[in-house]
């Protein structure tokens, strides 16, 4: 069997070594635009701030192909999928024919039309190649504009503010992180934020860039304030890489849409990580989490499928985990419920200490929580969305920084115990 | 492959094995000299009560540690490809060098037994004392409440009792 791979990163990786944990007969080629080899997206802005150099920003070994039997083509630009004739062309003309294509082709910035382009000292941050441009700028750099002020954002801010550089962070909401968080989580972290020479604007958008000699040199904001800088990240909102699909008839709304089995509309077209649109738990809609975790699930399970085994999504969940600089931060699902009404929300706010906990509960089910300062017990209460609980008969429990998997054991006995034994963490 | 259990009815919460496993990940190895580190060395097992509203008779507890999964979500979750399975031991490692405390393992673990080491910015966990040999926090156990077999040797409790 022949299958190819578009895109080189988390979901193709775990799709990878699922399909060669089943199949180590069936020749695998995939296309990367990418130049650089497989390194971890999460990871760049840690390369910027100096934290890691380059070989640390590889997540699998740097034969992983090799031992994976994968011919890795990188550079070579994809123009054309065409599912009837099952081959997938290349700009520089060379076509690849599959049996069976994943499509893992991730997600880019979305530029809004006030920044124009080709201006230097203008950068995003989504790849390897666009962290080097921005470490190669950094010397000159006494002070940078970010806009947005969501993971992207916050992440570009923390590692410019650790090279010494004035931060500014340009956000068109009332605060940071807010598809992950709520306003007041938002207060805790921001004073930490703060702390570190960055500085936030709620409210705000940029109306006009300012520059010489086609160098950024400043922006106005739309409250006229002029913010003097060097560079200017962009890191408003994503969209997913469906460009590739456009001319065909796989089904594209949010990213491309998948099945259970991460599988297209066409059945030996899967599609998986920040392209993919799968159906997220908490919400109960379909819609893409861009999201590591997600990726390498979703990965996996196509890669097993793939394979010709048989494996399920059970859904994606918005979850995000931070670290600020000492403040850890995680959030999942919904966090801020546009009808507060429908749901039962348990708060719990110690700020000497920089603790908030919030717990959104629809349907006795946890529907999304956010954990500033104290998120030791996280991934139990994960465990309880994911495998959605009646929660009524602790929930007066569930804010306790004891609220630990022994009390999971004592409301759900016996078959939670069988997964202590068996070592099941799902 | 051998995991650590616990028999709930055994325990007698006096978090011992909290003890033993500070001190077998210690630089010193040694509980004098373990208290005096700098900074901490931290346990990675975890005493936990199962029903807080018992008397002090009837309390039951488990001496929690990672229970090495079929299918680890930790390693899915690591944005730096950190945690991955000892191929000879069966055993699930964070490689400390790998670790940028970014806290995911933390965020998808259901048995909570991943704990922050803030003093070395990392994430730590139960190793099985691989570099020791055999578990610490099994040999500290007073009650033998405590096991390092297979999961068909160990004892099944049963919560209903």
């Amino acid at each position: 069997m022949r299958i190819v791979i578009i895109g080189n990163s988390a979901a193709s990786t775990a799709a990878i070594e699922t399909i060669r944990a089943h199949d180590t007969e069936s020749s695998i080629t995939q296309l990367s635009r990418e130049t650089h080899p497989l390194y971890s997206r999460c990871l760049i802005s840690y390369y910027i701030a100096g934290k890691l150099d380059k070989n640390s920003l590889l997540f699998r070994g740097p034969d992983f192909h090799k031992k994976m039997d994968v011919k890795l083509n990188l550079g070579g630009c994809v123009s054309e999928v065409d599912p009837s004739c099952q081959k997938v062309g290349c700009t520089d003309g060379s076509t690849y024919p599959y049996d069976k294509l994943l499509i893992s082709t991730g997600s880019s910035a979305k530029i809004p039309d006030t920044i124009p382009e080709g201006m230097r000292g203008v950068f995003v941050l989504r790849t390897f190649a666009d962290a080097e441009s921005i470490k190669r700028r950094i010397a000159r750099v006494k002070s940078a504009v970010i806009l947005g002020g969501g993971l992207v954002g916050m992440r570009a801010a923390d590692a410019l503010s650790r090279c010494g550089i004035k931060v500014h962070v340009i956000i068109g909401s009332d605060r940071i992180l807010s598809r992950m968080i709520d306003y007041e989580a938002a207060q805790v972290v921001g004073k930490r934020v703060k702390e570190n020479n960055i500085d936030i604007m709620t409210g705000a958008d940029i109306s006009e860039i300012m520059h010489k000699d086609g160098e950024v040199v400043g922006v106005k904001t739309n409250h006229s304030q002029v913010l003097d800088c060097e560079m200017l990240i962009v890191a408003k909102s994503v969209k997913a890489n469906t460009e590739l699909v456009q001319n065909t008839d796989i089904k594209v709304s949010w990213g491309i849409e998948t099945n259970a089995s991460m599988q297209t509309n066409y059945e030996n077209i899967y599609a998986a990580g920040d392209v993919a649109e799968t159906f997220d738990l908490a919400a109960e809609e379909y819609t893409v989490n861009a999201l590591w975790t997600c990726a390498i699930q979703q990965g996996r399970v196509a890669g097993k499928n793939m394979a010709g085994k048989q494996a399920q999504y059970s859904g994606s969940v918005s979850m995000n985990s931070l670290n600020f600089w000492g403040i850890p931060l995680t959030s999942f699902g919904i966090t801020t419920p546009k009808e507060e009404s429908a749901y039962t929300i348990l708060k719990e706010s110690r700020p000497e200490r920089n603790i908030y906990k919030k717990i959104v509960i629809g349907n006795n089910r946890i529907k999304g929580l956010i954990l500033v300062g104290e998120t030791a017990n996280a991934g139990v209460l994960f465990s309880l969305i994911q495998n959605k609980i009646d929660v009524s008969p602790f929930t007066g429990e569930l804010l306790d920084d004891r609220f630990n998997f022994g009390k999971v054991l004592q409301y759900g006995g016996n078959a939670v115990l069988d997964k202590y034994y068996r070592g099941q963490s799902t | 492959m051998k995991r650590v259990y616990c028999i709930i009815e055994k325990c007698l919460s006096c978090r011992s094995c909290e003890i033993a496993c500070a001190v077998a990940h210690s630089e010193s190895k040694a509980l004098a000299d373990a208290v005096k580190e700098h900074p901490l060395p931290k346990h990675r097992i975890h005493v936990e009560s199962i029903g807080a509203e018992e008397t002090p008779q009837t309390v039951r507890s488990i001496a929690l540690q990672c229970r090495h999964c079929e299918d680890p979500l930790c390693a899915q979750a690591c944005i730096s490809g950190g945690i991955s399975r000892n191929r000879e031991t069966g055993e699930i490692i964070n490689d400390p060098d790998r670790c940028v405390a970014c806290w995911s393992c933390i965020m998808v673990c259901p048995f909570g037994v991943i704990v922050r080491y803030e003093d070395c910015h990392r994430a730590v966990k139960c190793d099985h004392c691989i570099d020791r040999g055999s578990p610490a926090c099994v040999e500290s156990c007073p009650t033998h409440a405590l096991l390092f077999c297979e999961a068909e040797e160990a004892p099944i409790d049963n919560l209903a009792k």
